[in-house]
C-alpha cells in the first residue's frame, strides 16, 4: 500500500512530502520511545511495531555511544546496504524529539534523504501544536489508544 | 519448487498474514496450478485487501484462467490504489490490445514504460503495438488520422530527423519525432520513459537551488552530444547527435526544431 | 586532500562560479568543498548527483553512452558536472552567464588530478 497515514494529523504532509521529494519506499516517525506517529508504505502492523521499536532501539544505543565518547547527542545514522539504504534520524519539534525511520533504493540516495530530512524537520516544527498539558495515562485507556492509533495508520 | 511451494505454504499456514502469500501465488501460477494459486491469493488479499501487487498477481490468475473482464476489474483496482503501477498498466495494454482497442493499449504501455523504463518486454510489446497502430491509420486514410498520430517528417529538413530528435510529453510518452541508436535500432519509447525522470530532476534542482526555470540541459557523452529541452510546458525535446556537431551548432538546431515543435503543438490544440 | 581543494579553488577563480565541488556520485555527498557564503552545499550534492544519475540512464538508452560533461542552464543560473574516476562528480554552481567552456576546462582538469 502506498499511502501515508498519521496518528497525529500535522505530521501527515510534512511525511508526504518528504516521502515523494526523497524516494523513501517506507517511513516511520515515531517519537524516540518508539510510539509510532505516522507511517508511509507498511502493510502489516506487526511490521510497523518491530520497526519501530528497532528504530528506538539503534538511536538510544547510538545515544549511550555519544555520551560516552562525550559528543553531541544521537542525530543520524546511514546504512547503504546493495539494494536498499536505512536511514535513522532525529529532529526536535516543541512536542519533543522525533525519530524518522527511512527505507530508500537506489532511484534515491543518502545525500537526497538526508536533504529532505532536514526539509521534513523544519515542517515539522512548523506545523506542531503547541504542546498540551499531559493528562494521566490510564491503564484501561492505553489498549483503546494503541487500537485508535493502529486504526489510524492502516485506515481500518 | 516442491519444497519451495512446502515452505511458503507452512509460512502462510503458521502466519496468515504473512506476505509470503505472494510468492506463493507466484510459484504456483508459474506452475500452471491456477486454481491453488488463486485460492493462496484471495486469502492473502483477505488479511491486505490495499496491495496493489496482490491484486496485480490475481489478475494474471485470472487472464491465464480466460476471466478477462475480472482480470480488469482487478487492474482497475490496482490503479485505483497505485496510478502508477507498472503491472496494472502492463495487463490493461495487453487486455485493450486483445479487444483491438489500439489506443488504449498504447496509453497503457507508454504509462507502463514510464513507471519501469527498464522494462524491455514492454519497450518490445509498445513497438509491435504501435506498428499495428499506424497501419491501421494509414488503411484508414489521412483524413481519418488523429492529432496523437504526427506526421513522421515532423522534423524533416533539420539535421538529425528520422533518427535523433523526439518529441515527449512530461510522462514519458512519445509525440513525435524517432530515437534510433547507431545500428538503427529504435529507441524513443524507451528514452522517452527516461526523460520524463531528467526533467523532473533538472526542474527540481533548478528550484531548489534557486537556479530559476531551467532552460535547457546539454551533455556530452562518449559517443554523442544531447540537449533536452522543454519547448512547451510539459513538453520534452531531445536531440542527440554524434560528438563530431559541436554542443553549440546543436543548441542552434535544437532551437529550430523547438519552433516547429511548438508550432505543431499548438496546432493539435 | 590539499591537492583535491586546490583543484576546486582553480575552478572558483573562473568569473561567475559561486561554488565548486567533489560530490559522491552514489551516495549524493559532499566529499570536498569550495563555496561562496549562502550555496547549500549538500542541496547542490544531492541533487546534481541524482540528476547525473537519471541522465545517465538516458544517455545509455539512447545509445549516447556515458556522459562525461552535463550543463544544466536556468534562469538565474548554471549547474555543471563532470562524472570523474573512482564514482566522484566534479559539480560547479554558477551564475547564467558564466563562461562555461572555462569553467569546464577546468573542471576537466579537476577530474583529471583524481586519477
Amino acid at each position: 500500500m502506498s499511502e501515508t497515514r498519521a496518528v497525529e494529523a500535522w505530521t501527515l504532509e510534512p511525511l508526504r512530502r518528504f516521502v515523494a521529494e526523497a524516494g523513501a519506499r517506507l517511513a516511520l516517525l515515531t517519537t524516540p520511545s518508539g510510539q509510532v506517529i505516522a507511517q508511509h508504505g507498511f502493510t502489516r502492523a506487526v511490521d510497523v511495531m518491530a520497526a519501530a521499536a528497532l528504530g528506538s532501539a539503534i538511536a538510544a544505543s547510538t545515544a549511550e555511544l555519544c555520551r560516552m565518547l562525550k559528543e553531541p547527542e544521537f542525530r543520524s545514522l546511514n546504512h547503504q546496504g546493495v539494494e536498499h539504504g536505512v536511514y535513522l534520524a532525529r529532529c526536535d519539534t516543541p512536542r519533543g524529539p522525533l525519530l524518522l525511520l527511512a527505507v530508500y533504493d537506489s532511484d534515491s540516495s543518502p545525500g537526497l534523504v538526508q536533504l529532505f530530512f532536514e526539509e521534513l524537520a523544519r515542517a515539522l516544527a512548523a506545523s506542531c501544536p503547541p504542546k498540551a498539558s499531559e493528562p494521566k495515562v490510564l491503564a484501561e485507556d492505553f489498549e483503546r489508544e494503541l487500537t485508535a492509533s493502529l486504526n489510524a495508520l492502516f485506515g481500518r | 519448487m516442491g519444497d519451495e511451494i512446502a515452505a511458503l505454504s507452512a509460512e502462510v499456514a503458521r502466519d496468515p498474514q504473512s506476505l509470503a502469500f505472494l510468492r506463493l501465488g507466484e510459484v504456483l501460477r508459474a506452475q500452471g496450478q491456477l486454481e491453488a494459486a488463486a485460492r493462496v491469493v484471495v486469502g492473502g488479499l483477505g488479511h491486505h485487501p490495499y496491495l496493489p501487487d496482490a491484486h496485480d498477481l490475481y489478475a494474471r490468475i485470472l487472464v491465464d484462467q480466460g476471466e478477462f473482464e475480472r482480470a480488469e476489474e482487478e487492474w482497475g483496482m490496482v490503479l485505483a490504489i497505485d496510478p502508477r503501477h507498472a503491472g496494472a498498466h502492463k495487463g490493461l495494454g495487453f487486455l485493450a490490445y486483445k479487444r483491438g482497442d489500439l489506443d488504449a493499449a498504447l496509453d497503457h504501455l507508454e504509462l507502463a514504460l514510464a513507471a519501469d523504463p527498464t522494462d524491455q518486454r514492454v519497450v518490445n510489446a509498445l513497438r509491435r503495438v504501435r506498428k499495428e497502430f499506424e497501419r491501421l491509420l494509414q488503411a484508414q486514410g489521412s483524413v481519418a488520422v488523429p492529432p496523437a498520430a504526427p506526421p513522421s517528417d515532423l522534423f524533416a529538413g533539420l539535421e538529425g530527423a528520422g533518427s535523433g530528435i523526439l518529441l515527449a510529453d512530461a510522462q514519458g510518452r512519445v509525440l513525435a519525432g524517432a530515437m534510433r541508436r547507431e545500428d538503427g535500432i529504435d529507441v524513443a519509447e524507451e528514452v522517452a520513459a527516461h526523460l520524463a525522470g531528467v526533467s523532473q530532476e533538472a526542474a527540481r534542482t533548478a528550484q531548489l537551488l534557486d537556479l530559476g526555470q531551467w532552460r535547457f540541459l546539454l551533455a556530452e557523452a562518449e559517443h554523442q552530444n544531447l540537449y533536452l529541452g522543454e519547448p512547451v510546458e510539459d513538453t520534452l525535446l531531445l536531440l542527440a547527435r554524434d560528438r563530431s556537431v559541436p554542443a553549440g551548432r546543436l543548441a542552434v538546431v535544437a532551437q529550430r526544431a523547438a519552433v516547429v515543435a511548438t508550432r505543431w503543438l499548438e496546432a493539435q490544440r | 586532500m590539499a591537492r583535491l581543494q586546490g583543484a576546486l579553488d582553480r575552478i572558483t577563480r573562473v568569473r561567475g562560479v559561486r561554488g565548486a565541488m567533489l560530490v559522491g556520485g552514489d551516495d549524493g555527498l559532499v566529499i570536498a568543498e569550495s563555496l561562496m557564503a549562502g550555496v547549500r552545499g549538500n542541496a547542490v550534492a544531492a541533487l546534481s548527483a541524482s540528476l547525473v544519475k537519471k541522465l545517465r540512464r538516458a544517455a545509455v538508452a539512447a545509445g549516447a553512452g556515458l556522459p562525461k560533461f552535463l550543463h544544466l542552464q536556468g534562469e538565474r543560473g548554471t549547474l555543471l558536472a563532470v562524472p570523474a574516476p573512482h564514482g566522484i562528480v566534479v559539480v560547479v554552481i554558477a551564475d547564467a552567464d558564466v563562461n562555461v567552456g572555462l569553467a569546464r576546462l577546468e573542471m576537466m582538469r579537476a577530474a583529471e588530478n583524481l586519477i
